[in-house]
């Protein structure tokens, strides 16, 4: 059986996170790690909504050393977790703040008292073929589907990706990420890539431009930001100084040229993007500025058949079908032609129309209903048509409210008296088009 | 004491109206903005129902028109955003123009 270090070998007083303005080395992290895995019950799985990304890491970490799987819903809405919770009945919750779900047994996070002499704790050898995290996609019928994620395959793509991005910013970082973490793209570079990859976490996860500065002054030189086009625009577009950065990184929808140069303007930083999916984890880089070619990283394969492509290697359970088009240039990079229509991704939190669909459908009085992303891009709000006489805006953006994050809620809600299906029972393309021009850009 | 009293007695109605009108604006909403109440919510499930990346939408453009940056770790943004008064009063309190 093969097994890994918990953590790559480092010294022990190296530091591994800042927090509340506090250096926090690599023998407190893992004393703290060990501390609460003694705390966890075994054979449990996990619901980690701590919002530090401190304690968050701790449960991961922890979780991994006790053999607890953590669960990464994409959606944190209440019905979501119950309908998780109704197929893991012993779902155990660790969180840090008052702000939780009800019905849950919940496990409170915090970091142990300062031990009296920090030494190292012997390091936790895990199995590679360990499952470790479980993430979802929405699957075409909207029912979420799980991923298993591996400890070593993490490992791998997380060094993978670590030897990429430090080659830019000339070594490890200090990593601030504006992005959710319980997604795979905020696990990998805002958690996984400062822990396994030789940086510094950054426990704060920055909301306003001031906050974002702030964050960053308060940590070492190099840094490095993770970030995505709807917090980059607003982030530039506040025009306050922000403290020099080695590189940025974004992820999670189209980072348009302009926006790039901007920022590589504005910050005097290379502008990274990341390609990934929840199923194969990140697989590509690129520096948008110097080039439209995406490289792959080592040990992933992309094959193509017909209009699909297919990824496979070192870092995936078994092949991926890819739900974006690529075109494959050779054997180390493509050009990214269109993404997939049915993924929504809106600030680093990711969702499916197939999703979205079904949730609206099964709202009392909804007779017909369909999401639209009316304008391509980056972070555009999302429309609904929707049959429903005798039922208010109001009422469904309630109703939707329970089961999918609020940046999905659509705005705004147009009320038809029927939507163009097709024999099929089918939009096509073609009619919601229409329906968007009628609609919404007549009066936009 | 008495100053808060008097300020909260007297708010600014005429900021109020134009904040309603910004967020309108700035988030492309299709309510009316002289129908926002002053103690209607901004945030979360009821009233104007925004969310977290409204808020990032408004914020800035409140850093624009009123020339002060709004920050998380300082303030509380559920408190701020509670009510489109609390917010005026917030923005009343802070503006540098």
């Amino acid at each position: 059986m093969t097994t890994l270090p918990l953590l790559p070998d480092l010294p022990a007083h190296q530091i591994v996170a800042f927090r509340q303005g506090q250096a926090i080395n690599r023998a407190v992290f893992l004393h703290d790690v060990l501390g609460l895995a003694q705390r966890l019950p075994a054979d449990r799985p996990l619901l980690n909504l701590c919002q530090d990304r401190y304690l968050f890491a701790l449960g991961l970490f922890a979780g991994i050393v006790r053999g607890n799987l953590s669960l990464l819903p994409n959606s944190t809405a209440p019905e979501s977790l119950h309908a998780l919770q109704a197929q893991h009945p012993d779902l155990l919750c660790l969180h840090d703040h008052a702000d939780v779900p009800s019905g849950f047994e919940l496990l409170r996070v915090e970091p142990r008292p300062p031990m009296p002499s920090p030494t190292l704790p012997p390091m936790p050898q895990i199995a590679a073929d360990q499952p470790v995290a479980l993430v979802f996609t929405s699957g075409s019928t909207g029912t979420p589907q799980p991923h298993i994620k591996r400890f070593g395959r993490l490992v791998n793509i997380t060094r993978a990706g670590a030897a990429r991005i430090w080659a830019e910013t000339g070594g490890p970082c200090a990593v601030l990420g504006t992005v959710p973490f319980q997604h795979m793209y905020g696990l990998e570079s805002s958690v996984l890539l400062p822990l396994l990859g030789g940086g510094i976490l950054c426990a704060e996860r920055p909301y306003f431009p001031a906050d974002v500065a702030a964050a960053l002054e308060a940590l070492p030189t190099p840094r490095f930001l993770v970030t995505t086009p709807f917090h980059l625009r607003n982030l530039l577009e506040a025009q306050i100084p922000i403290p020099p950065l080695a590189a940025l990184v974004s992820a999670t929808a189209p980072l348009t040229r302009e926006l790039a140069l901007q920022a590589e303007r504005q910050l005097d930083a290379p502008v990274l993007e990341i390609y990934g999916s929840t199923e194969t984890g990140q697989m590509a880089t690129r520096i948008p500025t110097r080039t439209e070619q995406w490289t792959l990283f080592p040990e992933i394969s992309l094959i193509r058949e017909g209009e699909t492509t297919i990824a496979s290697g070192a870092y995936t359970e078994q092949d991926i079908v890819l739900g974006d088009v690529l075109e494959l240039l050779d054997a180390q990079h493509f050009h990214l032609l269109g993404r997939g229509a049915d993924m929504i991704n809106i600030a680093g939190k990711r969702s499916s129309l197939a999703f979205l669909n079904n949730v609206i459908l099964r709202l009392p009085g909804v007779r017909d209903a369909a999401f639209c992303l009316p304008h391509d891009g980056e972070a555009s709000r999302l429309a609904a048509f929707v049959v429903a006489p005798g039922v208010t805006a109001r009422e469904i953006q309630q109703g939707l409210r329970a089961y999918v994050d609020a940046v999905f809620l659509p705005r705004p809600i147009i009320f038809v008296d029927s939507l163009p299906r097709n024999a099929t029972g089918k939009i096509p393309a073609a009619a919601l088009a229409g329906l968007i021009a009628t609609h919404l850009d007549a009066g936009a | 004491m008495s100053q808060e009293q008097s300020s909260a007695a007297a708010p600014d109605t005429a900021l109020e109206r134009e904040v309603a009108a910004m967020i309108v604006s700035a988030l492309n909403l299709d309510n009316n903005p002289d129908e926002i109440k002053a103690e209607d919510a901004l945030y979360g499930d009821e009233g104007l129902g925004l969310d977290s990346i409204d808020i990032l939408e408004v914020a800035l453009v409140i850093s624009k028109r009123f020339g002060f940056q709004l920050k998380a770790d300082s303030e509380d943004n559920f408190r701020i955003f509670g009510s489109l008064r609390s917010l005026t009063d917030y923005i009343a309190a802070h503006r540098t123009k």
